[in-house]
């Protein structure tokens, strides 16, 4: 079978006595929309601070294109070529939304003693922001300080500034909460051009309809294990997964 | 120009060099420091010291008094940045103390008596006194204001404001916060070692109570009065701070109390300095290019 892009493998948080997330094997193929679902307190965050770098795991590997990256501060992370969102949408206020794309245009460039000496004001830098503006649909606001934007817009920056540092794989975090119906229809399909462009997406969830519909496939975590994976179809008939969102049936009392 | 003005002149470019640096630390890149001092102060000792006792001439022994600055700045900064906020405006002070301690109690950088007979400035053969001083520290200024204007426009310079304004996000997006906040840090002592270096050749004559922490907190109301993270603010507000002592003199009694007053007024009306956003100075000036446009 085809390797997977990034794979963890027994990867676990402990936050003292907590199991935030516990000994989780998961997959993510090359040119998948994989969906990370669960209820609050399942451990979708932390397994993507994990990924990204934010934490050190307590155990366990994670392996992105046949590299370890765990305990890799998040700006090598990054610039392995993995995007993130965050899920309490992080501006840079001061900047404008043209500049917060700039600072991850620079990913490129921060790695070097020589070439962060040059400039950033060019024409050719101004155009690629430009472009991936146009693609998230804030070209209009692009001067406009960032702090000023409203949060659906702040997300469509989140996503803009993590598609550039993202060239392999992109990580979600609910992009789609607090969205109205027509800005996820343009999201969803933002997502999907993503992937055709040769991105592998990572994206945790809440809105069920919007994960059925975009995702290839669904891991379903609950305190901190993963409880089910598989096609949105079987994930929907998933008796765990119904029970985990919903409680047990009838005999819950008894047991 | 009597040489009265020429002193205050000579003396407000210097700290407007200084406090330029400042600048790239607390204005750009939000580390706050509360020991810029210590770097005035290590700028003007080495300076002293390499042409005293190594009799090395002001022009060979700038570039190496730069060094210095940088090396000390990068040895204590590498440490302190590990810490943030309130804990670094307390780390910072700390090193204010420590560093006019060891001018203070170390023999070789001449104890309390500090160290005098420090040689003029040559250019060319001619003595740099007076107004020739003063336009050197002037071309310096400018130098200086180069540079930080030149790290604006810098991808290192685009890095510190994310850094400034959002870590978290900037480290994901391929900014190590220690490299930039060092890199920001280095340059704000070297240059604060260039205007120790001015300082000390100007007087001729330094000691350890020069450098002392008060000397910080002024640095500090510089750039907050004149507008922290502008390219011009540090050199309006060293103006301003450097020349309203000289003017309330023979108030001197009440000087404390008219700084406080400046501090509240700039608190509750202009927050982002005389030269900062929503700045008073700010409006009118954009208003009169509108109307120049129309």
């Amino acid at each position: 079978m085809m390797r997977p892009l990034l794979e963890t493998t027994d990867l676990s948080k402990h936050f003292g006595g907590l199991k935030a997330l516990n000994k989780v094997n998961m997959k993510i193929y090359r040119e998948e929309i994989l969906g990370l679902l669960g209820p609050n307190g399942a451990g979708k965050t932390v397994c993507f601070n994990l990924i990204s770098g934010v934490y050190k795991p307590t155990s366990g590997a994670i392996e992105f294109e046949n590299t370890r990256t765990e305990g890799l501060p998040p700006y090598r992370v990054a610039a392995a070529g993995i995007g993130r969102t965050f899920q309490i949408v992080k501006p840079f206020g001061n900047l404008s939304v043209l500049e917060n794309v700039l600072v991850a245009r620079g990913i490129s460039r921060y790695g070097s003693f020589v070439k962060i000496w040059r400039g950033w004001k060019t024409g050719r830098e101004r155009k690629a922001a430009m472009n991936v503006l146009e693609r998230v649909g804030l070209a209009d606001l692009a001067d406009r300080k960032a702090s000023l934007l409203p949060l659906g817009n702040l997300r469509r920056l989140e996503i803009a500034r993590a598609l550039i540092v993202g060239r392999k794989l992109l990580l979600l975090d609910e992009s789609f909460s607090g969205l109205r119906h027509e800005e996820t229809a343009r999201l969803e399909a933002l997502i999907r051009n993503i992937r055709e462009g040769g991105v592998t997406i990572l994206l945790i969830e809440h809105n069920m309809r919007v994960a059925m519909n975009l995702c290839d496939r669904i891991v379903v975590l609950d305190h901190g294990k993963t409880i089910a994976e598989g096609d949105p179809r079987s994930i929907q008939q998933n008796e765990r997964v119904i029970e985990a969102y919903l409680g047990r049936k009838g005999g819950a009392v008894a047991a | 120009m009597s040489s009265y003005l020429i002193t205050v002149a000579t003396l407000i470019a210097i700290y407007a060099i200084v406090v330029c640096g400042l600048n790239v630390i607390v204005g750009f890149a939000g580390q706050i420091s509360l020991g810029h001092a210590a770097f005035f102060g290590i700028g003007a000792y080495a300076s002293a010291i390499l042409t005293t006792k190594a009799a090395l001439s002001f022009w060979t022994a700038l570039p190496l008094v730069i060094l210095v600055s940088a090396l000390i700045g990068l040895l204590l900064g590498l440490p302190s940045l590990r810490v943030k906020d309130d804990f670094l405006a307390i780390t910072t002070i700390g090193i204010n103390f420590i560093v006019e301690a060891v001018f203070l109690y170390i023999p070789f950088f001449g104890g309390a008596l500090g160290i005098g007979g420090i040689p003029q400035v040559f250019f060319f053969g001619m003595k740099m006194r007076g107004t020739a001083y003063f336009i050197l520290c002037l071309l310096f200024l400018l130098i200086v204001l180069f540079v930080c204007w030149w790290f604006t426009k810098s991808w290192g310079g685009l890095a510190c404001f994310a850094l400034r304004e959002e870590e978290e996000a900037a480290s994901s997006m391929g900014i190590s916060p220690i490299r930039f906040k060092l890199l920001a840090f280095v340059l704000g002592t070297a240059i604060a070692g260039l205007g120790g270096a001015l300082y000390a050749h100007y007087m001729r004559f330094i000691s350890a109570t020069d450098f002392s922490f008060p000397l910080s907190i002024t640095f500090l109301g510089m750039i907050v009065l004149g507008g922290m993270g502008t390219i011009w603010g540090p050199v309006l507000g060293a103006f301003l701070l450097g020349i309203l002592p000289e003017l309330f003199r023979p108030l001197v009694n009440y000087r404390i109390l008219f700084y406080t007053v400046i501090l509240l007024l700039m608190i509750r009306f202009q927050p982002g300095g005389l030269l900062g956003e929503h700045s008073i100075a700010r409006k009118v000036f954009s208003f009169r290019l509108l109307r120049a446009r129309t």
